[in-house]
């Protein structure tokens, strides 16, 4: 059976791939917004979805990880240190600069994208709020300060790519506040016994 | 099968394994960001740059360089040329109104204070344009002029060859970045360069007081340690 997550995945993946090779490269080479609003998200995002579309309709993670990442601890301990390594100023400098940097940002923020779907399946609420209040809150206070202050961070980005960038990452973290909000909601009044936890 | 005991969650089984991933991912995160903010204190590639260069002195490249006048000679010549000077270097391109324009108040300064108090034959000022392109001989008189040059002290030089841009830019860690109406943006910073032609520290644009202070510094020890 052919799961309809798939041509969703694809296309996050072929967009995202896309952007760190010629001629779309250009986009992140030039705009911080393209490459930390942009491709940074559909790398997580293709993760994630190519994740759902390889677990089996209810389950919530895949067997063999379970002892692994009991309430997904370890998948989110794994997300939330590529996120953070990844809004680094000269960790995005070097993604722009070195194509290797550039790899290793591919790979491991779409290992993270599947690391935080696996963790989510199967994570109780309390987990969730303690990752999401780090997480979140990080990807904010950082679009705060690009945004405010008059400091080039990058040396790659002009000042007005930054203070762009900042402000969209505060819309991100709120927009993926709410999204978590609600899927935690909808999951409380459902049937899914870890959600009392 | 083994008796499952009353009140066993199968959920907890391998809680410790999955304590022990936690840790090793943790550790993992740690020690990649640790490297990669050189122990951090450094989050920005501008101070990686500038705690890399006072670790280790980086020595200058050489290039062709052209002056105003369009006598074209090696970057190293120039800097050798008066004796044992230290200099204070900065990157610009002519046609600048934004950052440049503070670099330039604050080489004017500096050329002020050099004068002042007789410094000349030991810290020299120069600045070195990364647009080869626009920035031939005339624009660099044009610019010269406007900043109140005083060729004894303060010279400007432009690249003689274009393709030699890229390699000036790397050596010294200095990004350009296309901005709005044709300007550029780059990181731009007082760059210490001591009398053997090495790039020994590199200095905020707010503190040309330090600057002067350490070019003094280096010259004296490079003509102690040469004269001994």
């Amino acid at each position: 059976m052919k799961n309809p997550l798939m041509p969703v995945a694809a296309s996050a993946a072929a967009g995202a791939l896309a952007l760190s090779l010629p001629p779309a490269r250009a986009l992140i080479e030039q705009s911080m917004v393209w490459h930390m609003l942009v491709q940074m998200p559909l790398l997580v995002a293709t993760g994630w979805l190519g994740a759902a579309a390889f677990t089996a309709p209810g389950g919530q993670g895949w067997p063999g990880t379970e002892r692994l990442n009991r309430f997904g601890l370890t998948g989110f301990m794994l997300a939330l240190g590529a996120m953070a390594y990844w809004m680094i100023p000269a960790t995005v400098d070097r993604a722009v600069v070195l194509p290797t940097a550039d790899l290793a940002k591919v790979v491991s923020l779409v290992i993270a994208g599947v690391a935080l779907r696996q963790s989510f399946g199967v994570a109780p609420a309390a987990v969730q709020l303690f990752f999401a209040g780090s997480a979140l809150p990080m990807m904010g206070w950082l679009g705060v300060y690009m945004a405010g202050t008059d400091r080039r961070l990058c040396n790659a980005y002009s000042l007005e790519s930054q203070i762009a960038a900042g402000q969209g990452l505060v819309v991100l973290a709120m927009f993926l506040g709410v999204c978590w909000g609600l899927a935690l909601w909808q999951r409380g009044s459902g049937s899914i016994p870890n959600a009392r936890f | 099968m083994p008796p499952v005991k009353p009140g066993h969650d199968p959920r907890t089984d391998g809680l410790m394994l999955t304590f022990g991933a936690c840790l090793a991912v943790l550790l993992a995160a740690l020690v990649l960001m640790y490297r990669a903010t050189d122990g951090g204190s450094a989050f920005t590639t501008e101070t990686l740059r500038r705690s890399e260069v006072a670790r280790a002195p980086v020595q200058v490249p050489d290039f062709r360089v052209i002056d105003a006048g369009g006598n074209a000679q090696s970057l190293r010549a120039l800097l050798a040329q008066s004796g044992d000077r230290a200099w204070i270097v900065d990157f610009v391109y002519t046609r600048c109104q934004t950052l440049c324009l503070a670099l330039g108040t604050t080489f004017q300064r500096l050329q002020a204070t050099i004068v002042e108090q007789g410094l000349q034959d030991r810290v020299g000022l120069l600045s070195i344009s990364f647009d080869p392109l626009q920035d031939g001989p005339p624009a660099l008189t044009d610019y010269a002029k406007r900043m109140r040059m005083q060729p004894g002290v303060w010279r400007l030089v432009s690249l003689q060859h274009e393709t030699d841009r890229r390699r000036l830019l790397d050596n010294f860690g200095i990004m350009v970045v296309p901005a709005p109406l044709g300007e550029f943006e780059h990181n731009a910073a007082l760059h210490l360069i001591d009398p053997a032609a090495r790039l020994v520290h590199i200095f905020d644009l707010g503190e040309p007081g330090a600057a002067l202070e350490a070019a003094l510094v280096v010259r004296n020890a490079h003509v102690s340690l040469s004269t001994r």
